[in-house]
Order: structure tokens, then sequence, then C-alpha cells
């Protein structure tokens, strides 16, 4: 500052007063943060910072840690288990019991298997999930895992985490053949864990189902596991697609009889799942022997819907989004 | 799948490279477009079953011998000799390689009905090991059912009962080696390859012989044309030994030689930053860099000694090779080449060498001065095959403190080696004229040899042989953060940092030197074309 | 006449001991010894003579005094005031250069008949220190009726006289005196056979003591030298060291050199037969016996004070501990005088490049702590020249 005020060669002498102004400009006060910032200390280069890499090198293909690529092997260990089992029984289950006050039917039909299994249902909602886990029975519920989109629940660190840990969820995907992924999930059923799996490779985005994947069958025919397929209903009133909020309402789990691959391969058993799924839904609809004569028929009706109606009409044949609009609420309000 | 060793030409963007620095290790900075890192093969898989692969070896041996379960028969005197604690380096985490084999060799031997069977640690002039660290070698089976009975021994090079004259070669070189090995209808010698050096002939003629054997093999002259000693075709060292190891065998010594080789897995996970190539440091490794980097700034020397000394390689035996010698030995070079072997093209004029806190003869003990001066001029500067990596009248810098510290109960006669010897002289020969007859000879070294945990008398001036040929080649050595005293008295250049050596070094190499930094352990071997 | 005079004073001393233990210098300043102007001596009696120091050394136990480090033991063989300075060459009323051999024995004090020791020449054994016509004092330089080598003005018997060969320098002649000392102690051990022999210490005394053994003890085979600054070592080894260790190598040395063993507690399973400690600390000592073979002698020619020392060694190990004080006929010398010896010494082996440093006499503070760090410093021995007033460079 004083050398500022000192006056320069061939200055006009009048320049050496001191000019009257503030101590400080808006200009100075808004640096000052990143003044602030630069007297801070700073770390020292490598090791404090991640090391740079020689230019000699090539530059290696990004490892890829997400996605298809998550490892979720943590999950599985004992303290995630113990975790997850705590807190599947004393938050999840209760919460779902209230939610969705699910009736669970079929059980009998699965009652003699023992192992590892796969599960295969019918995919409308996120409560999907909690449900099925609430309701499959206790001898595979604590060693399930769930199969689940890699590029829906694994896109980010704490996303693919956060469902590793409270699903068990495994990186699935579901927009192209990947043997990889589904070579970890047969060697996770090896390993002794049922799956649970949706075959329609997500949720339904106008309420009737979508056709089949066939990764759950290739799954059974390489691992020599029973698929169970479910049918659940009820679930896309209280959380469908783009939802936010759930509402609470009736829903009901329906287990088929275990399939088992057989000479015709992966692709006759994902016919059969696929089958086994729409009679149950049937089932549902009216009652087992008038479902089980359709079924043999071969008339049951498609969880499709018409294929080749307008969008409107197939949701004017669905019926549900009018009894969604009208719902009275629950509880009056005060 | 491990990835090779591999050469790093270094540029700007080239992170600092970790350094050994003794107990402890630097990042240095090495000057870029001129500078080049060798760095270790990965770690190649363990066998999968050891235990079956032994068993797989001994029932199938290799050249001309029979399996091992025809050689044992009841009534028959065998000795198992093994290799003492001078391998592996770092020590191995138990089960140690050693007790597999034996333990394999003994089931065989108990089915059988051998009775009269002896372990002998195969020290040649090395300190006896301790109980725990037979222990450690050994498992505590074997322990317990041969030391109480006498029938677990350490190789006595003085005992003048216990050794036998077999002859002279035709190159006029005695051989003596231990009379119970000798005189027994088998001996079975148990090896851990570490490095391309060990085993072969070189495992009975000289871990088994005495001193006045080994003084045919380990002189300055050998050593000086022994280019390099982990070659064995170009090395004088085992040109002496196999000729040694056939007379053994002519006069009717029956060896079953068994050799087994590690990957170079040397560092528990926590130090896995020691083998990793620094660009390829997670942010753990980093951690783990700054937290054990401050935990030895904090602590003492003692202490972190003992911290270093306590390290446990994970090492996974890779293979397993019996039967005839020298048939085992080209099986085992090979295994030993594939995961050490790293091909690098010509030589530089500097050469960096990190010393770490273990060399083969201080396990448990202290690196002094002259173990410094060993394992930098003697190991890693031999670790090469075809041309030593920096070339003649180079400069070799080597990083370590260099205290001027001994361990009075194993190094006794290091101590005086420093004192008196090389405050008169430095040159190798000169120094092997005119005092080794005397150390070699001291009766006080022989009673601390032969009943406490001493290295023998003569052992410092073979550590000084062993740097002979790079002695002989280097125009000037020059020793960055050691103890100035210590370094003068070795006749080499102390420099505080990095930087001022390459700065001292100039003088000899010019301003612009190519450098090569080796970055060892792990160990690999540099193949210089 | 101005001269560097120690007084008997209590708090002098008291302060002394005190500054000592914190810096050699300090305790020049503020002890007990002044540079004084005083009255020259009258001459005592006949036959004694002035004497112009030309050079006075200082020397370990003028130190020790000066810093109040000295035993009681010579209470009552100094007297008060006196001038130290017992290492003097000077010119006597006669313009000759003459060694003073400093020894008050029964000659100088007028006593007659001689003790039997003075009538053998042995005056370092006399018996009538405190006898005579003179107050007591052992030396010239303790005795306040001689006045001492640290003044412009001495008085010296005729006895005590020797006049110095032509062409000899003024260093050369002021080593004459503790060469002779030196020349004692190597020669007071027995006579043996192809002989080690250690010297422990390396200053004037030590050399001297190397060098003397090199030269008349021809059954002394190798000297071993215990050094521990880099000029003491190279010196020690031309004049006659084989081996020069440092202090705490000395052990190892002589185990070495000798072929014995070490025990656990450091001591040697046998050792040299000759130890010379020119030093005379409490650790020089107990090495010296560390490394005495049984039988063998320590010989101490340093002067010792108070020492706590172990001496269960020397009692197991019938080792002998002789005193070297001074000088005398030396049988082992075919009883030729040790100061002979020792002029014979200094030309031969050219000892005069052990005087290192010269001080003027109203320097002392400066020489005496440069004399208390020779070692360290890189000197051998420090000497008054109170024949100048200036400093060197200013003549």
């Amino acid at each position: 500052m004083i050398r500022d005020r000192l006056p320069r060669p061939g200055e006009p002498s009048g320049a050496t007063a001191p000019e009257r102004s503030l101590p400080t400009t808006p200009a100075r006060l808004a640096g000052a943060p990143a003044r602030l910032a630069a007297r801070l200390p700073r770390p020292s280069g490598f090791p404090w910072t991640p090391p740079t890499r020689p230019a000699t090198l090539p530059v290696p293909p990004a490892e890829r840690t997400l996605g298809v690529h998550y490892d979720t092997e943590w999950a599985r260990r004992y303290p995630a288990r113990l975790a997850r089992a705590a807190l599947t029984e004393a938050v999840a289950r209760p919460a779902v019991a209230a939610l969705a006050a699910p009736r669970v039917e079929g059980l009998d039909r699965i009652e003699h298997l023992h192992g590892p299994v796969i599960f295969a249902a019918n995919h409308a909602s996120h409560v999907d999930t909690p449900l099925l886990v609430h309701a499959i029975p206790d001898r595979w519920r604590h060693h399930l895992a769930v199969a689940s989109a890699a590029d829906y629940f694994f896109d980010t660190r704490l996303k693919a985490a956060a469902f590793a840990f409270l699903l068990n969820a495994v990186p699935i995907e579901r927009q192209r053949v990947d043997r990889s992924s589904a070579r970890r999930l047969s060697a996770l059923i090896e390993e002794g864990w049922s799956l649970l799996i949706y075959p329609e490779g997500g949720r339904t985005p106008d309420g009737w189902g979508q056709p089949h994947q066939r990764g759950p069958a290739w799954l059974a025919e390489r691992t020599g596991r029973p698929i169970v397929p479910i049918h659940v209903s009820g679930t896309r009133r209280i959380l469908p697609r783009h939802a936010t909020r759930p509402r609470p309402g009736h829903t009901s789990v329906h287990f088929g009889r275990p399939l088992r691959a057989s000479d015709g391969g992966a692709r006759e058993l994902a016919a059969r799942v696929e089958a086994a799924i729409a009679a149950l839904a049937d089932e549902q609809a009216t009652d087992w022997w008038s479902a089980t004569r359709r079924a043999a028929a071969g008339a049951t009706p498609a969880l499709t819907g018409p294929g080749d109606a307008g969008a409107w009409r197939r949701a004017w044949v669905l019926g549900e989004g009018r009894r969604r609009a009208g719902a009275p609420a629950r509880w009056p309000k005060v | 799948m491990p990835r090779p060793g591999f050469v790093l030409e270094v540029d700007r963007s080239t992170p600092p490279i970790l350094t050994w620095h003794g107990d402890g290790f630097r990042l240095e900075r090495l000057p870029a477009d001129r500078s080049r890192v060798i760095y270790a093969p990965e770690p190649e898989a363990g066998l999968e079953d050891p235990d079956e692969a032994i068993r797989e070896a001994l029932a199938a041996p290799l050249g001309d011998s029979e399996p091992l379960p025809a050689l044992l028969r009841a009534g028959m005197r065998l000795t198992i000799a093994f290799d003492d604690v001078s391998l592996p380096l770092p020590p191995m985490r138990r089960p140690d390689n050693r007790q597999r084999v034996i333990e394999a060799v003994l089931d065989l031997a108990a089915a059988a009905g051998v009775d009269d069977v002896v372990l002998i640690a195969a020290l040649a002039l090395h300190r006896r090991m301790t109980e725990a660290e037979l222990r450690h070698a050994l498992g505590d089976r074997v322990y317990d059912a041969f030391a109480p009975h006498g029938r677990l021994l350490q190789h006595d090079a003085e005992d003048p009962e216990g050794l036998v004259h077999l002859g002279v070669t035709d190159h006029g070189e005695d051989v003596e080696i231990s009379r119970r090995a000798a005189e027994s209808d088998l001996l079975v010698y148990v090896n851990i390859n570490l490095v391309s050096m060990d085993g072969g002939h070189k495992s009975v003629a000289t871990g088994l012989a005495s001193y006045r054997s080994l003084r045919h093999h380990h002189n300055v002259r050998t050593m000086r044309h022994s280019r390099s000693f982990m070659d064995q075709h170009h090395s004088e060292l085992h040109s002496a030994n196999w000729r040694m190891g056939r007379l053994i065998a002519a006069s009717g010594v029956k060896v079953f030689q068994i050799e087994t080789t590690l990957n170079n897995d040397a560092f528990p996970s926590q130090l896995g930053f020691l083998q990793k190539r620094e660009w390829e440091w997670s942010g753990r490794d980093r951690a783990a860099y700054l937290a054990t980097t401050a935990a030895l700034r904090a602590g003492s020397d003692r202490l972190n000694r003992s911290v270093f000394q306590s390290v446990k390689a994970p090492y996974a035996m890779t293979g397993v090779f019996a039967g005839e010698v020298e048939a085992v030995h080209a099986a085992t070079t090979e295994a030993v080449f594939r995961q050490q072997l790293v091909p690098v093209e010509g030589q530089t004029d500097v050469a960096v060498f990190g010393l770490p806190h273990i060399c083969p003869y201080n396990v448990n003990s202290i690196m002094n001065p002259i173990l410094v001066m060993c394992m930098g001029l003697g190991y890693l500067f031999n670790l090469y095959r075809g041309r030593p990596i920096v070339r003649e009248g180079g400069v070799a810098i080597l990083c370590h403190p260099t205290p001027w510290a001994f361990h009075p109960v194993h190094h006794p006669s290091y101590i005086d080696f420093f004192e008196e010897v090389l405050a008169e002289t430095t040159d190798p020969l000169e120094i092997e004229k005119t005092y080794e007859e005397r150390f070699a000879t001291d009766e006080w070294y022989r009673h601390l040899y032969r009943t406490g945990h001493a290295y023998h008398g003569v052992h410092p001036f073979y550590m000084w042989y062993w740097g002979a040929h790079a002695l002989e080649h280097l125009g000037r050595v020059i020793i960055v953060g050691g103890d100035p005293a210590a370094v003068r008295r070795m006749g080499f250049m102390p420099a505080s940092t990095l930087d001022d050596a390459l700065e001292m070094a100039s003088d000899v190499v010019g301003r612009q030197p190519t450098i090569s930094h080796l970055h060892c352990p792990p160990i690999l071997m540099a193949d210089v074309s | 006449m101005r001269a560097l005079q120690l007084e008997r004073s209590a708090p002098r001393f008291a302060a002394a001991r005190l500054a000592s233990g914190w810096r050699s210098q300090a305790a020049a300043q503020v002890g007990p010894v002044r540079l004084v102007d005083v009255d020259p001596l009258p001459l005592p009696g006949a036959g004694w003579r002035r004497v112009r120091p030309l050079l006075a050394g200082i020397c370990g136990s003028d130190l020790a005094t000066l810093d109040a480090r000295s035993s009681r033991w010579f209470e009552s063989i100094v007297s008060f005031p006196f001038v130290p300075g017992h290492e003097v060459v000077g010119l006597d009323d006669a313009d000759r250069r003459v060694v003073v051999q400093p020894v008050l024995g029964c000659a100088p004090r007028g006593v007659e008949p001689p003790c039997p020791a003075c009538a053998a020449g042995r005056t370092n054994h006399c018996v009538h220190l405190a006898a005579g016509h003179l107050q007591p004092g052992l030396q010239t330089g303790f005795c306040a009726d001689t006045g001492g080598g640290w003044s412009e003005e001495l008085v010296a018997h005729d006895s005590q006289l020797h006049p110095v060969p032509a062409g000899w320098s003024d260093e050369a002649a002021v080593l004459v005196e503790p060469v002779a000392c030196a020349v004692h102690g190597a020669l007071a051990g027995p006579a043996g056979q192809d002989l080690t022999a250690v010297v422990i210490g390396a200053g004037t005394l030590g050399l001297a003591a190397v060098a003397a053994l090199a030269r008349f003890r021809p059954d002394v085979s190798s000297i071993l030298a215990v050094a521990k600054h880099p000029h003491q070592r190279q010196l020690a080894r031309k004049l006659g060291a084989a081996t020069v260790a440092e202090p705490a190598e000395l052990r190892r040395a002589v185990r070495r050199a000798t072929g014995s063993w070490i025990l656990d507690n450091g001591q040697l399973t046998g050792g040299a037969p000759l130890v010379i400690d020119c030093v005379g600390s409490a650790a020089s000592l107990a090495d010296a016996l560390a490394v005495t073979a049984p039988g063998g002698t320590v010989v101490l020619v340093g002067m010792a004070g108070h020492v706590g020392v172990d001496l269960t060694g020397l009692w197991q190990r019938e080792v002998r501990l002789q005193g070297a004080y001074a000088y005398g006929p030396e049988p082992l010398a075919d009883g030729r005088h040790s100061f002979d010896l020792a002029f014979e010494l200094v030309e031969a082996a050219g000892l005069e490049r052990l005087v290192s440093a010269r001080y003027p006499l109203g320097r002392y503070a400066e020489a005496v702590a440069h004399a208390a760090d020779a070692g360290r410093r890189g000197a051998v021995k420090v000497v008054f020249d109170p024949s100048r007033r200036r400093p060197e460079g200013s003549r």
C-alpha cells in the first residue's frame, strides 16, 4: 500500500495525494472466499492426492464397478445378512402387512421343496418385492437374492449399496443378453441362494403384462433348480409406475406348482412359466377348476392383454384406473 | 491373470516412485525422459493343493531317480537336510514349504519303517537357528518329534568329528561335508528356491560343507567370475558347486533333491502398496502408505525394526520338483525365471536400488553396514541375466539408512571386520589376502558360531566378496540417507537425498545420465539385452 | 614481573569447580588463577639461578588444579600462592637455554644428607617434599618459593637444569619434561617377551608413551593405541602404534590382537600383559583392568583422583596396578635417566610436532580452554610463550 502512494516518475505531483476511497471494493470482497481458500494448507501431492498416470502407458479402459459389474458379495456376508434379517422382520414385514394386506395362497404347492429355488413373478410395482419377501416362506426368505435391473438399481454407488443391502439385490442386465450376469446368478444359485426374478424384465407400463424373457428358464435349466411361478395382484393400485406415494390397498400372492426344465430346454420352460402365471391370474379372477380347464384347452386369457387394441382400449378393459381415481380416502379428512 | 514384469519409461506425469529405505520407504521422483523403473511380474497363482502336489512329485521324480517310496526301506539311515533361516525373505506364513515337504517325506519314511532319521539345518557358516525359527520352518509336529531326541541337528562346519573329506575335484577343490549326511543311505535335501541362485548342487556342496571346502568358491576370484551368480550358466560359483556336487554323487552319497518355488506375493495386504505400481495405488493404498510412514516416523529404530522383522509373507508355493539334483534344478530354475524374469533393454549409466529391511543374513537381526553393501552390491546388483543393469564404470545408488549398528550376538565378527579390516582397506583382494585366515581361525568366533547364534568369523568376508563383482564393475557407489561415517568406512559416498546422489554421480557419468530404478522387492530379475 | 598466580581462595576454587562442569574456559575466568604483577622472587640459596621461561606447557595436572578437580592429596605438598607451569624451557642467568627438571628433591631443598631415594637419583621418590629451606611443593610450579613456568621469571636450582642441545627448537625442548614422564611410564612395567602393549589415551603423554614403547621396549612387539580423535589416531600410528582403536572399540581390538574371548560382561579371558593408562579416569581404569591379561600390569601415567573402579579382576587375575610419577633412572634402560631418554626420544621421534598452539600469558583463559579441549580441537600440547606480550599476528 505504501508503495502505491509513492510518486511514480513522470507523474504530476498532484497524483501523489492519497485518494479517498472505501477501505475495500466490492470486487475485492467477492474474491475473498477464493483468497481464503488459497491460504488454507493444501495437501502436497501424491500420495495425499491420487497419482498421475505415466503418459507412456496406454490409457486403460475405465474400470467398471457399477451396473452389472457391481460386486454385491459384501451384502451376502454374515453381518449384512444379520442386519437385513432384522430389518426385514422388524420393519419391512409389518409395513407390508399394514400397507398391502396380502392374501397368500398356494403355499401347499411348494411345501415339499427344499434348497435353492427360482421364484418368478409378474411385475407391476416396486411394492412387489417387499410383498414377495413377506410372502415367501421362512426357509427361503433370508437366503433370497433379488435379480434387479442393473441399469435402474445399480446406476449410482449409493443406490447400488442401498439395494444390495436392503433387498440383497443382485444386478441383472435386462436390455440385452448378457451371459456374464446370468453366469453370476447361476453361481449364486449353486451357492445355495434362492432367486426372486421378474421374467417380464420390468414393471408393467400400463397394467398389462409384458412378454417374458428367457433368463429365468435358462437359469433353471443350467442349475437344475425348479422355478416357482407366482402371480401378484393388487400392487399396481398401491404404487403404480411413476407414482411417488403409496396408497394402502389389498393384494394377493398366489404360488404355483414348481416347474422344472425338461427336454424342450429353456424356450419351452419359459413358455410354461408364462402360461402358469397366466393360469394363476385366471385362477385368481375365477376359480381353480375353471382356470385349469381353460388352461388345458389353451384358452387362458393372456396377461399381455389385447395386443392389437389401441392404448385406450387396453386401459379400458383393465378397468382399474377408474377405480383408483375414485377410490375414497381410507381415513376421513378432518 | 497376473501381469508380466514391466519397464516404465519415466515421464513428467509419472508419480514419485516407491523406494525402499531400510525399515521404511520413500517416494522418489526420478528425472523424466531418461529414467526407467523395472517392476516385478505380478504374483502367479499358487498350487491349488500343495500337499497333493508334493506327494505327486515324490512319487514321480524327475531325472534319473527312483520314486522316493522305492528309496526308503526299514533299517536304513535317512538324513533330511533343509534350508536355514536365510530363506525365504521375508519369512513366509505358516505352514512353511519346508514343513509341508518334510512332513510328506516323513510320512513315506514312516510307512517304509525307517527308524534312523535325522534332520539337519544346512547352515553352512550361517548362525544356528533358534527354537522359534526352527518351529516356524518345520512346524511344531516335526520339531516336537525330533528335537527332544537330538535328531534335529544344525550343521556344524567346525566340528572335526562331524565332517568327512570326500576328495578333491579336478580343479583341486576340497570337498568336505557333514559326516552324517555323507554316510547316510539317503540324503533328502529340501529347498526353498526364492531366487535362481538357490538350490541345485549348491544345496549340499555349500549348505553342508566346511570352511575348508567353502573357501574354494567363496572367494574374490570366483565372485568376480560369476556374472551374475543368479545366472547358473555364467556363474563360477555354480560351476564350482557343480563340480563338487558331482564328486559328492560319485563318492556314493545318494541325494534326493526336493526344490520348491514361491510366487512373489511378498507382503501382506496391509502393505499391499509395496507391490503395486504407483499410478495404480487406490485411496486405500495411499492411506496405508501415509499411515505406515507416519507410524515409522513416530517409532524408534528399534521398534520399527521389530515391526518389520515380524512381517510374514503370504507366499504361495507355485511348484515342487523332486528327484535327481540337476534335472530338478533345471525345472526349478525355469519356474523361478517364469515368475521373476523381466526383459530389459540395454544398460543405463546409473542404477538406483532401494534396500529393504531384510537380507538373507539379518532375519530377526540388524542390517549392519556390511550387509547393506552385500544386499546392494551383492544381491540387488546381481539380479540380472546377460549384462548388469548399469553399465561398466556407471554409478550405483543405494538407499538405506546404513546405521553404524551391529547385532552383538549374531554378527560379532562383522563388528571386528568393520572396525579393523575396513579401516585399513576396502579392496576385496587385499582383505582376502591379509585378514581372512585370521578371522576364519579365530577361536572366539569359532566358539560363538558353534555354541551361540553367531555367524562364522569368516562370514563378513564373504559378504564383502559378494559385492566384489559390483565393486570392480562400478565407477562409484553412493548411499542415500546413510550414516556418513559408516558409509565412508566402506569406501562409498553418503548423500542425503536422491537428488544429491544424482548430482554426485554426474562427475562420473555426466550431466544427463540414464537411470534404472529396480523396484524390488518383490524380487525380480532383469534380463538385460 | 608478570605471572599467572594461583591463590588459596575457597570461594574461587568453589566457583571454578562449578564453572568447570559447565564450560572449560569459564573455570579459568572465575577460578583461582589471575594474571598479576609480582616482585621477582629472592633466590632461596646457593646454587639457585633465575630462569626466564621461553615456553611453558599446560599439563593435565595443571588443568585439574585450575578446575579444582585435583585431589586434596596435594594440599600439604603444595604452597600458596604459587605460579603453575612445570614444563619449562627458558634462559638462565648466562643466557643458556635450559630445560627445567621440576621435581624438588633433597638437593634443591638443601636437605643434608639427602634421603636414600634422592641419593640413588630417584628424586621422584623423595620423602622430603615438605622439608628444607623451601616451602612445601612437589615440583617447581607448585611451590610458592620457586615460581613456575607461567610467568616471566622463576628460580631454579642447578641440579634441576638440563642444557638444551644446540639446534633444538623451543618446542622440542618444552616437550622434554612430559616426554620424560611418558618414558618413565613406558619403562615402568616389567620386562617380558613379545608383549602386546596397550596405551589408553592419545594426549601428549599417551602419544609419547607410544613413541617410548616403540623406541625403548624391544620386548614389546605390538602397540595398540586408543585414540578418540582423528589427528590423534594419525599421530599414534606414525609414532609406532600397530593398531589404533577408538575408546569404544578397545576391548574388541585387544581381543583381536591377543586372540582371546570376550565374556558376556565385557571382560576378556586373556588380554594384554602391559596396559598404560594415560587418562586416569574411572572409565579408562576399568577398561585397562578389563583388557589386562592375568598377571599383567596396568601402569597409571595419567593423574588419577578419586575413581570408582571394580578391583575384583585385579585381585582374581593378579593384575599389578602401578603408578608412574615423574622420572628417575630406568632399570629397563640400563639405568639411564628418564630425562636423558626423553632428550633422545624427542629428537628421534620428532615430537616437537606435538606442540600445537602458543599463547601469551595475557590470553590465559583462551589458552586453558584450548588445552582443555585439545583433542576435540585438533591440538595436542598447548604452551604459553611468556616472553611474548602480544598475539603472534601483531608482531
